[in-house]
């Protein structure tokens, strides 16, 4: 009870009378006998709660009485009725923070009762309805929310994400969320872990790692360092919420080109030394053992001239070979390399093609989804890192089983100056190869290293210093915490919020400062709730990672023991606020976006730029990574405007549609060129430092026109874009596996939608097409 | 992705009732075909113009 302030109340007399209704109905339509010591529970909990409203019990139970007596009489009331009475009852007696408290009280247990009534509605609609009906189902699309193991991950999701409403966040936060001002990321994975991470996988290779169920030896082929790569992105999906990236990809893949060209190159020799010299089985094996041990196994592509000089005398002086001399030796050394060459970038093409199909079908996280794979590359000059990507980008082409578009790893392609970029470059083979892979499968995307704020950290020939993305487009490069580590390898994104910045946008009507101020106030809110998880992340120990850091993959996380928390090595990783509806923001303020109006781009670039510094600031105070990110914004792209529409409504170019505009993106409706949409995001990606990508939308059949596909990249990089991509159709008939833009009528089979081809017809499309899909039984 | 029965033979034909499929960017990532998306990204992904070059 709290002192101070008393307030007079006048005791009524016991008096005849109507005293109060016999019975209540509640909420859920049942009728219950009307108890009159619930009203004054309630009535002395809100005052409890209040400081300065002196409350005695006999004032207490007058109030009570008057709240009873105030019921109508001749009809059962509601629990919403009643509440309504007593707040008006406690307004009238002059206990005005009382009835402020019991209004708020009433409210909070509005919203609690509001989502646990959800939560089984939720669990009725998962159980009982199919993903087309239901847009919950499809929340994420890389889930197939249709079958068992689908579906329960959706109970553990939704049961997760109320507990964690209900009994983690500070209350304010949790209303924040829920009533759309705010959206906290992967909040089912509140307790439990971080977003993601980027993979050294040369560092993981090293000596060989565990996944907990047996130790794997450092891998020894191609082909194994593409399965191991897998695995390992596998196991580390298992224990993080988020995209699973390899930052360094050629670089890590090119010592198991070598090893195998190595080993091909032992092989062909001993091979051709049977065939040219007649010999039995075993005996040009044997010749080829010895050569190994004697001259060196430290054949490499591009020391094979070197290796050549050393091993053609040896190889003149073996007296099994009759009659051999220094040209023929070195003849059989050429024959050996080129043979070599041609079977390790055939292990390499199996190689990365066996990657691409097991990234695509091999699931984990709960058996329900693949893992969400990125694969950075195209900066290895050496001949082993080329073959790698020269393989994966004809693999990626290939497509799969039935010529189908991979959709995972995704993959980036780094864009560098002296390295790719320019005709007279080592890598620009590789770069023409990517646009040409990307024209007709979408990936990869590109990436640019020459954009200012990541051409800072660049050094040549040193991957650590490459800045790489995830797929989505989460960028971790700069370290606060630590500024002798902005490096990639080994960090991640922690977590992530998001603002409702069109909302601000709405609420501020016009007022500039007044959004500035509600904008700052929303930062804050969030920084308080990053911090909040943060805590509850770094007290997790290394034994809750098995992988992530018990294999040290995590930067740092070899320095653990198993009972160690983990929370200085989270340190590396970056805490990131989001936003989504740039453009609907800035037409609510001024009634044009940023395609629109000059203006409209000087006051976004104001917005963004005011909200990178509030991260920076808050960075440098607590020697924490705060990040800016340009949310990429799946399900959230609907849920904000939804709950917006509601309560404001309508309104022309902010709440008319059903999705926000992502990020700083220029709306996609708009009819605008794609070098002058690029030129106004452009300055967006260096805001941005947690995350950013700029798409354009290409007409018709780009696999025409790789010039033009090359123009729209070649401006990106121009512009100063980060990290971005080239939208256009890639449709596919799954009867005659004609990939390409379709429009009403199959181009390869003349079929329209739905229609069937006769056999005839196919069997001879397969005469002339290769790779066409095959209908077992069918034919 | 592809139905598993994605082709019925109906008499000498091959694929009645079977749609083409259309791989779009949901957001950096692909995720297969539209009916995928969900209700705000169809929405997004059905506005979306081409740029001009």
């Amino acid at each position: 009870m709290s002192g101070g302030k008393r307030i007079a109340v006048k005791i009524s007399q016991a008096r005849q009378g109507w005293a109060g209704p016999v019975s209540i109905r509640k909420r859920s339509g049942d009728i219950a006998p009307f108890d009159s010591n619930k009203i004054r529970e309630a009535i002395r909990k809100a005052n409890v709660a209040v400081q300065n409203e002196a409350l005695p019990p006999a004032a207490l139970d007058e109030l009570t009485r008057r709240a009873t007596r105030a019921i109508p009489q001749g009809r059962v009331p509601s629990v919403e009725q009643v509440q309504d009475l007593v707040e008006e009852t406690l307004i009238r007696a002059g206990y005005a923070k009382t009835a402020k408290a019991y209004i708020l009280y009433r409210a909070e247990h509005a919203k609690i009762r509001q989502s646990q009534t959800d939560l089984m509605e939720i669990y009725k609609e998962l159980t009982f309805s199919y993903a087309a009906d239901a847009d919950m189902k499809r929340e994420n699309a890389n889930i197939d929310a249709d079958t068992a193991m689908g579906t329960m991950l959706k109970y553990g999701s939704e049961g997760a994400k109320y507990f964690v409403d209900n009994y983690i966040l500070p209350r304010d936060v949790a209303a924040a969320h829920i009533n759309g001002d705010i959206h906290i990321h992967d909040k089912d994975f509140y307790m439990l872990t971080a977003t993601c991470c980027q993979i050294d996988l040369l560092q993981l290779f090293k000596d060989g790692f565990s996944t907990g169920h047996g130790y794997l030896r450092e891998p020894e082929s191609i082909l194994s360092y593409s399965a191991l790569g897998c695995i390992a992105i596998q196991a580390n999906q298992n224990e993080m919420h988020g995209g699973q990236a390899v930052p360094n990809f050629d670089f890590s893949m090119a010592p198991g080109v070598a090893k195998t060209f190595r080993k091909e190159y032992f092989k062909a020799l001993g091979q051709y030394l049977n065939a040219r010299w007649g010999l039995e089985y075993g005996q040009g094996q044997e010749i080829a053992g010895q050569a190994k041990a004697q001259v060196g196994a430290d054949i490499a592509m591009s020391s094979q001239v070197a290796y050549g000089e050393k091993m053609a005398p040896w190889l003149a002086a073996r007296p099994e070979l009759t009659g051999i001399d220094l040209p023929e030796a070195q003849k059989a050394h050429r024959r050996s390399v080129e043979t070599a060459l041609a079977e390790t970038d055939r292990a390499s093409y199996q190689a990365m093609e066996a990657l691409v199909h097991n990234l695509n079908t091999m699931n984990s996280r709960a058996g329900a989804q693949v893992p969400f794979s990125s694969v950075n590359y195209g900066t290895d000059t050496s001949p082993e890192g080329r073959m790698v990507v020269r393989n994966l980008l004809l693999a990626t082409e290939a497509g799969l089983g039935n010529g189908e578009t991979p959709i995972f790893p995704v993959q980036i392609f780094k864009v560098k100056e002296g390295v790719n970029y320019n005709p007279q470059d080592p890598n620009y083979d590789l770069f023409q190869l990517a646009i040409r892979t990307s024209a007709k499968r979408l990936f990869p995307n590109f990436s640019f290293l020459d954009a200012p704020f990541n051409l800072q950290y660049y050094k040549p020939g040193d991957y650590n210093s490459e800045v790489a993305y995830m797929g989505c487009r989460t960028r971790v490069m700069g370290n606060v915490y630590d500024p002798n580590r902005e490096s990639t390898c080994g960090r991640g994104n922690l977590s992530f919020t998001s603002i409702n910045l069109p909302r601000l946008g709405i609420e501020a009507k016009g007022d500039l400062e007044r959004f500035y101020q509600l904008l700052d106030e929303k930062i804050d809110l969030v920084i308080r709730q990053l911090l909040h998880r943060f805590k509850i992340q770094a007290a997790k120990k290394c034994r809750n990672y098995p992988f992530l850091m018990g294999q040290g993959v995590w930067i740092d996380s070899d320095t653990l023991d198993i009972d160690d928390s983990v929370g200085e090595v989270l340190k590396h990783g970056t805490l990131s606020v989001g936003f989504i509806g740039l453009a609907e923001t800035l037409t609510a303020l001024t009634g044009k976006h940023h395609g629109q109006s000059p203006a409209s781009q000087q006051l976004g670039l104001e917005i963004i730029g005011h909200m990178r510094r509030r991260m920076d600031e808050e960075a440098k105070k607590t020697g924490l990574n705060f990040t800016l990110l340009a949310t990429p914004a799946e399900g959230l792209s609907g849920r904000f405007v939804r709950i917006d529409k509601k309560i404001y409504g309508e309104i022309p170019g902010v709440t008319d549609r059903d999705y926000y505009t992502n990020s700083f993106h220029v709306p996609v409706y708009y009819d605008i060129r794609a070098f002058e949409k690029i030129r106004l995001e452009a300055p967006y990606h260096a805001l941005t430092n947690a995350g950013h990508i700029s798409y354009v939308e290409l007409d018709g059949d780009v696999c025409k026109n790789p010039q033009a596909f090359e123009a729209v990249i070649r401006c990106m990089k121009e512009a100063g874009v980060g990290y971005g991509s080239v939208n256009h159709p890639v449709d596919r008939d799954p009867v005659c596996g004609y990939t390409g833009v379709i429009g009403d009528v199959c181009p390869r089979c003349g079929r329209r939608e739905g229609e069937g081809v006769p056999l005839e017809k196919l069997r001879e499309l397969r005469k002339k097409f290769p790779g066409m899909p095959k209908f077992y039984g069918l034919e | 992705m592809t139905d598993l029965k994605v082709v019925q033979k109906n008499g000498n034909t091959v694929g009645e009732g079977v749609k083409f499929e259309r791989i779009r960017r949901i957001t950096g990532y692909l995720v297969g075909t539209t009916d995928r998306f969900n209700n705000a990204k169809r929405a997004e992904e059905r506005d979306r113009v081409k740029h001009g070059l």
